[in-house]
């Protein structure tokens, strides 16, 4: 849209990536009678550029079905994807983490282009016209009333004039570099820059399971690899995405040599073959994300609530973060339909919903937020301890399908109950303590190199007591009680 | 030398610069040169060359010395092989009479061999030449007091009693592989040697040779009592050592059970599991003693095992270049501690590239289990020493073809093989680091032996270096280099702890480091470490410090290394400049002669601590010549001229 069709709505949301859009149509969803006005806004015409999350679990999989995005995503060629599949190292026989163990649960989960995501999301509620969608707006500066709260925005329009829209409420979607956070003032506090990702597209790669995200280790960081789309011709596109250190060890060009010297050998053949043609194909600079480490800050204030990235996000070796967004369009909207019938002239969202919101918010993030901080220290094994939990995590998901689904389970974020946390903490530790006394391969490896391995574990072991009882406490929290930490 | 960056040669503004013609074409002179021994290497490799091939590791007399007087038991030597090894001990004799170690000094235990194996060829003890070598071995303290080998040929031929070698306790090989006094506790060559010996010991072997009783230094001339060699060091630990030493031979006297019968049947067992695919054992002296184990255990000499060993000692002689002695320059045919080293190869082939070449040196990886795997965390893989050595992994060799794997090219059908070898490789040099952060060359704990700590005086043999030497600072340099380029760099503990340990090992010696360790840690810090870092910089300042007025670092090899190490660390400049100057006049004059100009020498095992290395030069200075064109074609600077201001 070129102009303002009003200049007060219900709820604004910034940004109409994933998260936008979804909570958009849920909260439409909760409004059936269309007494709400909900406008999306977003800088860019198009998609954004840089590429991003492309990969959902079945959780989320579930809400893109709820809220009616499944089948046009699967119209424009997203992909079912069955689970995991998790190679100690490229000679390994590969851990299967199966979606379709954990109960409960809707088996397949969807992997799909980030940018076919956010154009199939933006044109099906551009061709509904339930939402006002703004496109090609960015956000100046925020409105507040007389309290200090929230209460408006100043954009700048298509015609490089200052607009001004009202709210009652203001969502923040607008990913991990979100500037309605920082135009609230709400800081960054914690936030580190963890690394790069670097991301190529290889057609028809050799996946060991075609419909499985790979995670192959072994080299500095983490390497993934999973469908993204299924093209007309018939072919598939995956994506690899390989981690990189935040020191960058070459720029340009040479990083391509770096990533076939010091990454492509840690891959099977002949995905490896593959990976490095498209890299050695790919016409300029590789595509790179940086990876951030933002703790969740307080996700509500009045006016105001963040969701998506923008309300916290971590290294994305776990895969929530799309899921993650679409669990707060789902829990906002649960929120929106319990306050679908409140009278008009009050608004949508009083300040008991926003702190329901936050509270949900708080016990969902912080867990997700740990279990992908843990993973990627052990997948990194920059570190004896972490080596040993990565060592014990194979050696777990090894001793049986239950401990796979109960894994799964947690690590695909549909389960969040602090007993089964601590109890996953508790047996890896306890792996991590035994794997390390015993050697994979060595027939009579030293005491001292035991030793070693197994205070590494307990120290690291010792160091995330802390974090495990900070995700335990935000799920036992009662909802009256505040987080002062965020 | 200069003490910082030397200032240019010229009064331009501009550097002096040498890229262009000359210097392409002294790196293809050296190329060419260093693909002669390529050819070589890599035919030794495939065990496709000739009777002519060459040796790329040449090692002092003793090795062939100890062959002819072997022979004189396998009778497995013709004429004309006895004559050519004959000739290479008589050539390898100085004028003073003395055959001389590698670092040109006299060596009695050399010196005995040399004299034992001309009198076994026939020479006549009268001739001058013999006798001046008498009079070394005396001036030495006799043959009494020669190194172990020595002493156990002569207890074998009967000269010296059993008691001048130290008792091995045979219920060593009974105690479990875990505990410190295990033999397997002990380095790989020196378990071939011990187990061997003991064998030989137990079975009172005998081998007829001739008398060399001229060598033995007695009392006085009359007197039949031999001046008995001291087995322990001075001092009080030595002294109880040597009473411990003579109630071990005492005890023997003892009824003992079926004890000492089980414990040479494990040495046997012990014997048959290390040979190895080529049919020999981890090198040519641990070789020779074992097929005289055989034989004293009553093998018959038409035994496969024994004519494979023989076949195996063959394939390790080859031609070489007399270093020292009358026949000094001359070629000749020499007896080489084993194959062709790999790690020699693979750098020739980085110097010369060529992809059949890297096929064959591929498929030297190592594919089953072996002892290194014992203390080492990691599966099979790495390469090992020399080819088909399927049991000893060595790290050297791993590095050097880390580096080569590098080159293939990209496209071909040997990239894949070449990432999985890499992986595998990579996980083993993790795996091969020591708990302080070192590396070790063949197995983990090689440098810390137990038993080397008691006072023998053959005790350092045990060991395989020693836990900080510059062998092993190197060693650790090339590891760390090879880490770094699969993307490790010093955020992983592992790789912070190996630096930790250069830093520390390198720190207070830095001035005393030779070009080759100052480089190795170079380019290891360059790897690994961020600019800025201590070792980056303290490695840069040393290796700089040590430029010579003529733009040389000492000579060819470590101008070459030193060369290379300083574009890695600060790229093309002023010095490197000089030192690329220095490498090219030196390859046009030379000419040919560059082919044989040798190196310093490299790193052997037990009693042939150091090996010649023939090719060094040329391939060196091909290597860092090549590299040098690379970094000022790459990024010419401003001003940079085509070619060199002489």
């Amino acid at each position: 849209m070129n102009e303002l069709q009003r200049d007060h709505y219900d709820v604004i949301i910034i940004g109409a990536g994933l998260a936008g859009c979804a909570v958009a149509r849920a909260l439409r969803q909760a409004d059936p009678d269309g007494r709400r006005s909900i406008a999306v806004i977003d800088k860019c015409k198009g998609v954004h550029p840089r590429f991003s999350g492309e990969f959902i679990h079945p959780r989320g999989a579930q809400i893109l079905e709820d809220l009616g995005f499944y089948e046009p995503l699967r119209v424009a060629g997203a992909v079912d994807v069955d689970g995991f599949l998790a190679f100690e190292h490229a000679d390994a026989q590969p851990v299967e983490l199966e979606y379709g163990d954990v109960p409960n649960q809707r088996a397949r989960g969807l992997s799909v282009h980030h940018k076919t995501l956010v154009r199939t999301m933006r044109g099906e509620l551009r061709k509904t016209g339930e939402v006002d969608l703004y496109e090609g707006w960015s956000l100046q500066e925020l409105v507040r009333n007389d309290a200090g709260h929230v209460s408006g925005v100043q954009l700048q329009g298509p015609d490089k004039q200052r607009h001004t829209l009202h709210c009652d409420l203001l969502v923040a979607a607008d990913g991990k570099g979100s500037s309605v956070r920082k135009l609230a003032g709400i800081g960054d506090k914690g936030r580190t820059t963890i690394g790069f990702t670097a991301g190529v597209a290889v057609t028809d790669a050799s996946l060991v399971r075609s419909t499985y995200a790979h995670v192959m280790l072994g080299a500095w960081g983490p390497v993934l690899a999973y469908p993204i789309q299924n093209e007309a011709d018939g072919s598939v596109t995956t994506r690899i995405t390989i981690d990189l250190p935040k020191e960058l060890p070459a720029k340009g060009a040479a990083l391509k040599e770096h990533l076939l010297e010091a990454y492509i050998p840690f891959l099977p053949a002949p995905l490896s073959t593959e990976v490095a043609a498209a890299i050695r194909k790919h016409p300029g600079n590789l595509e790179m994300a940086p990876t951030v480490n933002l703790p969740a800050p307080a996700a509500a204030q009045p006016g105001l609530v963040l969701v998506g990235d923008a309300g916290g996000c971590s290294h994305p070796i776990t895969a929530s973060g799309m899921t993650m967004g679409l669990r707060d369009a789902e829990t906002l909207a649960a929120e929106a339909r319990r306050r679908s019938t409140a009278p008009a002239g009050e608004p949508w969202f009083d300040s008991g919903a926003l702190r329901r919101y936050r509270s949900a918010h708080d016990r969902y993030v912080p867990t997700r937020q740990a279990l992908a901080d843990a993973i990627y220290e052990a997948f990194r094994g920059e570190r004896e301890g972490s080596r040993a939990i990565r060592r014990a995590l194979f050696e777990y998901w090894g001793s049986g399908p239950s401990a796979r689904s109960r894994s799964m389970a947690l690590l695909s974020c549909s389960e969040g109950r602090p007993s089964v946390f601590l109890a996953e903490y508790l047996k890896t530790a306890r792996h991590a303590l035994s794997s390390s006394l015993v050697p994979q391969h060595a027939r009579r490896y030293p005491v001292a190199d035991r030793v070693r391995r197994a205070r590494g574990a307990a120290a690291l072991a010792k160091d995330k007591l802390g974090l495990v009882a900070e995700v335990m406490w935000a799920q036992v929290r009662p909802t009256w009680m505040p987080d002062v930490a965020r | 030398m200069l003490d910082s960056p030397a200032p240019p040669a010229s009064t331009d503004d501009a550097p002096p610069t040498i890229v262009g013609a000359p210097v392409e074409q002294s790196l293809a002179a050296a190329q060419r040169i260093a693909g002669r021994w390529r050819t070589r290497a890599v035919a030794s490799v495939s065990a496709t060359d000739s009777d002519a091939r060459w040796l790329a590791a040449v090692p002092d007399v003793g090795p062939t010395c100890e062959v002819l007087l072997a022979d004189q038991l396998f009778h497995d030597l013709t004429r004309a092989e006895k004559d050519a090894l004959l000739q290479w001990v008589r050539e390898n004799q100085d004028e003073g009479g003395a055959w001389l170690s590698l670092d040109g000094t006299p060596d009695l235990s050399l010196t005995v061999l040399g004299w034992w194996a001309r009198r076994c060829g026939g020479d006549d003890p009268a001739e001058e030449s013999m006798i001046r070598a008498q009079r070394v071995v005396h001036s030495l303290g006799g043959a009494q007091r020669a190194n172990f080998e020595v002493r156990l040929w002569l207890a074998l031929c009967g000269a010296v009693p059993w008691d001048f070698l130290p008792a091995i306790p045979g219920e060593l090989f009974l105690l479990p592989e875990s505990l410190w006094l295990s033999p397997s506790r002990i380095a790989p060559w020196a378990r071939g040697i011990l187990t061997a010996y003991y064998v030989i010991a137990r079975g009172d072997g005998h081998v007829r040779l001739p008398d060399p009783a001229p060598l033995m230094l007695r009392r006085d001339p009359d007197a039949k009592a031999m001046v008995s060699p001291r087995l322990t060091r001075p001092g009080l630990a030595g002294d109880l050592l040597q009473a411990f030493d003579r109630t071990v031979k005492l005890s023997r006297k003892l009824p003992r059970g079926p004890l000492p019968r089980w414990a040479v049947e494990r040495a046997c067992t012990a014997l048959e599991h290390t040979r190895q695919r080529h049919g020999g054992w981890f090198s040519t002296r641990p070789t020779l003693l074992a097929l005289v184990a055989l034989r004293v255990r009553g093998v018959p000499s038409d035994d496969p095992r024994i004519v494979a060993g023989l076949a195996r000692l063959r394939a390790s002689r080859g031609r070489a270049v007399v270093p020292a002695g009358i026949g000094r320059g001359r070629t000749g045919v020499a007896q080489g501690l084993g194959g062709t080293r790999l790690a020699t190869a693979a750098r020739l082939v980085l110097a010369s590239p060529d992809d059949a070449a890297i096929t064959t040196l591929l498929r030297m990886e190592l594919s089953t289990p072996g002892p290194w795997q014992d203390r080492a965390n990691a599966l099979a893989g790495g390469w090992p020493h020399e080819p088909r050595a399927e049991h000893h992994l060595d790290l050297e060799s791993t590095c050097a073809m880390l580096g080569l794997l590098d080159t293939v090219p990209e496209g071909t059908a040997l990239r894949a093989p070449a990432w999985a070898a890499r992986r595998r490789a990579t996980d083993i040099l993790l795996a091969m680091q020591e708990g302080p952060g070192s590396f070790a060359r063949f197995e983990r704990g090689e440098a810390d032996v137990f038993m080397r700590r008691l006072p023998w005086s053959d005790a350092d043999l045990l060991g395989m270096g020693q836990r900080d030497d510059a062998n092993r600072v190197r060693l650790a340099g090339h590891a760390l280099t090879q880490l770094g380029r699969t993307g490790f760099r010093i955020d992983d503990d592992r790789v912070a702890r190996g630096v930790a340990w250069l830093e520390q090992v390198a720190g207070d010696a830095f001035e005393t480091r030779s070009i080759a360790t100052l480089a190795a840690l170079g380019h290891a810090a360059v790897a690994t470490c961020p600019s800025g870092h201590a070792l980056r910089e303290n490695a840069e300042q040393r290796l700089r410090a040590q430029q010579r007025e003529d733009g040389s670092f000492g000579g060819l090899v470590e101008t070459a290394q030193a060369l290379d190490a300083l574009l890695a660390l600060a790229g093309p400049c002023v010095q490197s400049r000089r030192a690329a100057r220095h490498l090219a006049d030196a390859v046009d004059r030379l000419g040919d002669d560059l082919e044989h100009a040798g190196g310093p020498p490299c790193q052997g095992f037990g009693l042939s601590p150091h090996v010649g290395d023939p090719s060094a030069s040329a391939r060196e200075v091909a290597l860092a010549l090549r590299s040098f064109v690379r970094h000022t074609t790459a990024a010419p600077a401003k001003g940079r001229r085509s070619r060199v201001q002489a």
